[in-house]
């Protein structure tokens, strides 16, 4: 196990802390080698430890746990065994709602194999049906908890646990900030807080630089990105000046100190960043038929549309992680009348989804951004109160495309019911695991001291699944 | 083929030998380096080779003398007022403080600043933030719903009082860890054992065992870390690779936990205040007894089904637990029995919901009646939260495969750290208490003078709180990874001197704000900084950046805006704009007063730190925090220069400013100068200063013919140019965002 030099001074921290949300260049930093020669900028973008196949990564969150028994993975043993029992031979579980011994529910859906490659998808989801050709289609994933705060939890930062960095926070950590405008991780919702809130885009025991940023839908998109109405922009340009020069008066007989000089820039960058980030969130320049492809001219698609739209928008500008919540606060959380639920976050999902995949491939983005699709879990093959399923995290599905992701393949298989991953199982760990592969990342080798330990984005276990790659 | 089978076969028997040799339940032995760490040899008082008027002063000496470096000289007055009052209070001093320090001429001049400071009730606020960071301090339970807890703020004020009390070290730990068995008619020594109770917690839970092991993890994790400086969590799944924690000391450490449970009721009033509440609230019970008992008539069946819903979520053998007689319920059993008590009770308002039609107006009809006795009924005791233990008999405590919850190897009883102590500690049942007595033996262990970690760990804290940096460099990791300490000897000699004051905490204080170390410049020296860069050896005061509390709070009092009662519950500041209320809830209090109360005072939400606070650092409540990271971004910079809070704080101070200084924007620049940095602008900032009200207030002047809003100061005399007094505003907000204002130097 590698591990880092244990930062012994808060100096040692700061050449540590790097990028998250306008991190300084703390250039020139104290160091044992000189006094007053430079540090390598920890701003720098990092080079990756092999070849990366992906520059940034979305991650479409169905937060809820989607049907994968409706959505990707079709059981016909569904309908033989409808209404009766799960048979012993699947062992028991323990559900989040005790629902174990109901009977088992089939599917209604109408299912079709697609493309080139055959791939099956439900009618739930006809336009992004027309990708499966970029998709790997992972059908036995796997996550440890049984209810969504953990799960949620487990599939941002690995453990059910809060706590841990999350993935985008190790991403920042591991690959430095391609906009220094820009936050590097960046999280969008589309309907209540996310459950379990912001852990799930902290930095956790990594500085707090290289945490997520939640881009509000309303207002300035960042809190307190812009001063309040009450200062004018020329008027914002002369404090700061006045600033500078009071900081430079007492900076004078204190050069050695660049952190004092890494603050006076840290005011420069918010002032930067207060023209950047609405510029980047601002889709007033997209042309209505870019719209019209993320679903944005109907209204029941328009808002995970537009979330859409701005994530390629943030990618195009040097994002590199951008979290997308389809149903934020437990949206696809289907107990009952799954009919109803995923009728309409289907819908509401399908076209933007479908368009984003569309539009970055047409912009040659896709190529270099990776697009993840999956909940914190699946749901069971047995009902919940007649018409609902429960929590899933034994075996469900989630699919890659873009990003060096090899197209038209299905990886993993579930049991005959649905119930748990069989063979070639992903557990959330392999998903990040694979996910920083593709960045050029070995998720061994990102690692942060911490309590004595060199931790690493997947705790202790993972392994990048190889074979969905090109 | 053959040759491919058999080595892996021996690949395999290896595994199955190192398994078995893991598994091994007997005695391990130690390497010799690992018997003399540091850490665990026993403290060792050596005499410093140089002389000096404080001991500290000749430990440092002795190693700056041999790199031929010396001390710096005493900072300036300014300097050194502000250095301490930000270290002991973490309140700037006032210019009436500055002037009579700068002007006092007697040679205690110092030292009655620093008695001021130790006795003000202000010390055990500021010192007590920095050990809720290491009791993972929060009101709330975190996972999903992040409900409140409505008492955990009594455990905040109990280690303000006991900072402010001067509570001997080894008493504090007692309390912390079983002060219900030590005191069991003292609320507050209950109180402290709440030290244990602030793991995150999930109420929704299905699995209660795997709940239970999780909370037992943190609290062990929570143990090692704050007193021992142990990282213990690494050895929940193996023996810890870098140090000597066995798998089994793990367990060993956790077993002395095994039977504790919440207790959220502990009277904090006295048995008088109590006794006199119990008649009241009879008083109420009995006058409302009808129309209760109708109400329940009402509710009850609404109550059964809404339990019988909750009860059918729990997998079968928890549902067996909770259905069994009392009696039959093994030690265990009645662990997971507590685990779920708290939600077998269905509140009134939750089954109310249920009710429709002709009930529902039945019942709104009795609630109103009920009212009508309002005036009766004391409402709730005042209660605080703790730990205590369920029973006298606990259930056994397993090593843990690879620390998975029913992974279950042999049975581990109460130890303390093999290395320093494999005997097995002598528990013995309180006499008065219903209790296994096991966490009286681990206070009694980690205070007994002879354990080398407890002085050594705290001295190192509370060194590492006054200079930035520890003499061990990772307070709460004595181990290997954590780094060896810079002045071993003058470690040992504070501890060792710590244990025989008493475990005095405000003598360590004084004794290190005295020294001639503490008291230099720190200024910088190009032959030091060759030598030394990183100052491990001190040869100036380390510079460092003040943390979100303090920002907030001094700008506050130089605002003229802090409210600096002390106590109570928390408060409510409002959020930035647009940040949307977190989940459990952020009721903005109502008055200004509470809103400008000190940081120390803000709600600790566990999933959603106060903004400004996370911005600047202030740790995750998630786990144990012995070393804050100290950052540099945007968002602090945005937080105090764009916040809408932060402007209101440039206002009343502004107003402030005119209030004292009148018209003149000379004065006001001098006064501003004094309130934010208690001394004068030189000529340089005062050209600069008067510049900027001159270029700003054409602009300001601008916008306010454009029909512009402007920020005015607070209470602006009448006939004051309102772009004048925006000018104001803004130089006295770029005060409070300055380099000078938020570091300590």
């Amino acid at each position: 196990m590698s591990h880092k030099r244990q930062p012994v001074s808060r100096r040692d921290f700061l050449q540590n802390s790097g990028s998250g949300l306008g991190a300084i260049a703390l250039s020139a930093m104290l160091s044992a080698e000189s006094v007053a020669g430079a540090v390598a900028d920890p701003l720098k973008p990092k080079k990756p430890h092999f070849k990366a196949t992906a520059k940034s990564v979305i991650f479409l969150f169905m937060e809820g746990g989607p049907s994968h028994l409706d959505l990707f993975d079709p059981k016909p043993a569904l309908d033989k065994l409808a209404g009766q029992p799960m048979p012993a031979s699947f062992g028991k579980v323990i559900t989040a709602m005790g629902t174990s011994n109901n009977t088992i529910m089939p599917t209604k859906r109408a299912w079709k194999q697609h493309g080139q490659s055959g791939i099956w998808v439900s009618d739930w989801y006809p336009e992004i049906a027309k990708h499966v050709d970029e998709m790997s289609v992972f059908r036995a994933c796997w996550a440890d908890g049984l209810n969504h705060v953990g799960s949620v939890c487990q599939m941002n930062t690995c453990s059910i646990l809060a706590g841990r960095p999350a993935l985008g926070a190790w991403i920042t950590y591991g690959l430095g900030s391609a906009n220094r405008n820009l936050p590097t991780f960046v999280v969008l919702t589309d309907a209540a807080e996310v459950v379990g809130g912001p852990k799930n885009w902290s930095a956790g025991f990594l500085p707090a630089t290289y945490q997520g940023t939640l881009l509000r839908n309303q207002g300035a998109p960042i809190l307190d990105l812009v001063p309040p109405e009450s200062i004018g922009d020329n008027q914002q340009r002369a404090r700061l000046d006045l600033l500078k020069t009071l900081n430079e008066h007492f900076s004078a007989d204190k050069a050695e100190d660049t952190e004092l000089e890494a603050r006076i820039n840290a005011y420069e960058l918010a002032y930067r960043m207060q023209a950047a980030g609405p510029e980047a969130v601002d889709l007033t320049k997209e042309t209505e038929a870019t719209k019209k492809l993320y679903g944005m001219d109907i209204e029941d698609t328009a808002k995970f549309g537009t979330n859409c739209l701005m994530a390629r928008r943030l990618v195009e500008r040097g994002v590199r992680f951008v979290e997308l919540y389809s149903g934020s606060g437990s949206g696809w959380d289907a107990h009952s009348n799954i009919e109803g639920n995923h009728s309409k976050l289907c819908h509401a999902s399908d076209a933007p989804i479908a368009g984003l995949l569309t539009d970055l491939k047409a912009r040659g983005l896709l190529d270099e951004t990776l697009v993840v699709w999956g909940g914190e879990f699946g749901r069971t093959p047995f009902n919940e109160k007649g018409d609902g399923r429960d929590h899933n995290p034994w075996g469900f599905t989630m699919w890659m495309a873009g990003g060096g992701i090899k197209g038209g393949q299905v990886i993993g298989t579930t049991d005959e019911i649905g119930l748990r991953g069989i063979d070639k199982r992903a557990h959330v760990t392999d998903i990040h695991a694979t996910i920083l592969h593709a960045l050029g990342l070995d998720h061994r080798s990102v690692t942060y001291l911490h309590n004595g330990r060199a931790e690493r984005p997947t705790i202790v276990t993972g392994e990048a699944v190889r074979e969905a790659f090109v | 083929m053959m040759r491919k089978l058999s080595g892996l076969f021996v690949a395999l028997f290896g595994v199955v030998l190192l398994l078995a040799a893991e598994n091994s339940t007997k005695v391990k032995t130690f390497t010799e380096a690992q018997k003399n760490y540091w850490a665990f040899q026993p403290l060792r008082v050596a005499q410093p080779q140089r002389s000096a008027a404080n001991p500290i002063d000749c430990f440092i000496l002795t190693k700056l003398d041999a790199k031929k470096l010396a001390l710096s000289p005493q900072a300036d007055r300014v300097t050194l007022l502000r250095r301490v009052s930000f270290d002991l209070i973490g309140l700037p001093p006032t210019p009436e403080e500055v002037d009579a320090f700068v002007n006092d001429k007697s040679p205690q001049a110092y030292e009655k600043v620093v008695d001021r400071l130790l006795a003000s009730p202000h010390y055990g606020e500021r010192w007590a933030r920095h050990w809720l960071d290491l009791a993972r301090y929060a009101e709330s339970e975190g996972f999903k719903s992040d409900e409140t807890r409505a008492n955990a703020w009594r455990y905040r004020e109990y280690v303000v009082r006991a900072f402010n009390e001067n509570t001997p070290y080894d008493r504090f730990v007692k309390e912390q860890i079983a002060g219900d068995e030590l005191w069991p008619n003292n609320p507050w020594a209950k109180v402290a054992t709440g030290f244990s109770r602030h793991y995150p917690d999930e109420s929704n839970a299905r699995n209660l065992m795997q709940r239970r092991q999780e909370i037992l993890d943190d609290i062990t994790d929570t143990v090692g870390a704050t007193f021992m400086a142990m990282t213990y969590g690494c050895a929940r799944c193996h023996d810890h690779k870098f140090d000597p924690i066995l798998h089994t000391d793990y367990y060993r450490l956790q077993a002395f936990f095994a039977n504790t449970a919440a207790d959220d009721a502990v009277p904090m009033a006295s048995p008088k205040e109590m006794q006199a509440w119990r008649e009241r609230k009879a008083n109420w019970e009995e006058k409302t007894a009808p129309v209760r008992k109708q109400i329940a008539t009402l509710l009850d069946p609404e109550k059964a089904i809404i339990l019988k819903d909750f009860l059918d979520k729990y997998p079968g053998e928890i549902q067996d637990i909770i259905a069994k007689p009392a009696v039959q319920r093994n030690p265990y059993e009645w662990q997971m029995f507590y685990k779920a008590k708290p939600y077998l009770t269905i509140e009134d308002d939750a089954a109310a919901k249920a009710l429709k039609g002709e009930k529902k107006k039945q019942y709104a009809a009795l609630l109103k009646e009920l009212k009508e006795f309002a005036s009766l009924d004391p409402g709730d005791a005042s209660l605080g939260s703790s730990m205590h233990d369920v029973s006298a008999s606990a259930p056994p405590t397993h090593r843990l495969n690879v620390g998975v919850y029913d992974a279950k190897a042999e049975e581990v009883q109460p130890g303390f750290l093999t290395i320093i102590d494999p005997a097995a500690p002598s528990i013995v049942p309180p006499a008065d208490v219903n209790s296994t007595g096991r966490r009286t033996a681990l206070a009694n262990w980690l205070t007994s003078p002879k354990n080398p970690l407890t002085a050594r760990v705290m001295v190192n804290r509370i060194w590492h709180y006054h200079f930035g940096q520890g003499i061990a460099p990772s307070p709460s990791d004595f181990g290997a990874m954590g780094g060896k300490p810079t002045h071993p000897e003058l470690l040992d000699y504070l501890s060792s001197d710590f244990i025989q004051s008493g475990w005095d905490i405000k003598r360590l204080h004084k004794q290190i704000v005295m020294s001639a170390t503490f008291r230099q410049s720190s200024a910088f020296n190009e032959t030091a900084g060759a030598e030394d860069a990183k100052d491990k050896l001190l040869w100036r005061f380390p510079r460092e950046r003040l943390e979100g509390e303090v920002i907030r709070d001094a700008a506050l009092s130089v605002a003229g805006l802090l409210n600096e009662s002390v106590g109570g519950p928390s408060v409510y500041p409002e959020l930035p704009a647009g940040a949307g209320k977190p989940r459990g809830g952020w009721k903005v209090s109502e008055s200004a007063e509470d809103r400008n109360r000190r940081s120390l005072y803000i709600f600790v939400r566990r999933n959603a730190r106060y903004p400004m606070m996370e911005a600047f650092d202030m740790p995750d409540t998630h786990e144990s925090c012995g070393r804050r990271n100290q950052t540099i971004t945007a968002p602090q910079a945005m937080s105090l220069l764009n916040g809408k809070v932060s402007l209101e704080w440039a206002q009343a101070f502004a107003g402030r400013v005119l209030k004292q200084a009148g018209p003149d924007a000379q004065a006001a620049i001098k006064v501003a100068y004094k309130l934010a940095y208690g001394r004068s602008p030189d000529g340089f900032e005062k050209d600069s200063v008067l510049t900027f009200l001159s270029k700003q207030k054409s602009l300001v002047e601008e916008r306010k013919v454009a029909g512009k809003k402007l920020a005015l100061p607070t209470a602006m005399p009448a006939g004051y140019d309102p772009a004048q007094g925006a000018a104001l505003v803004d130089f006295c907000q770029m005060l409070l965002n300055s380099n000078e204002f938020v570091y300590r130097n």
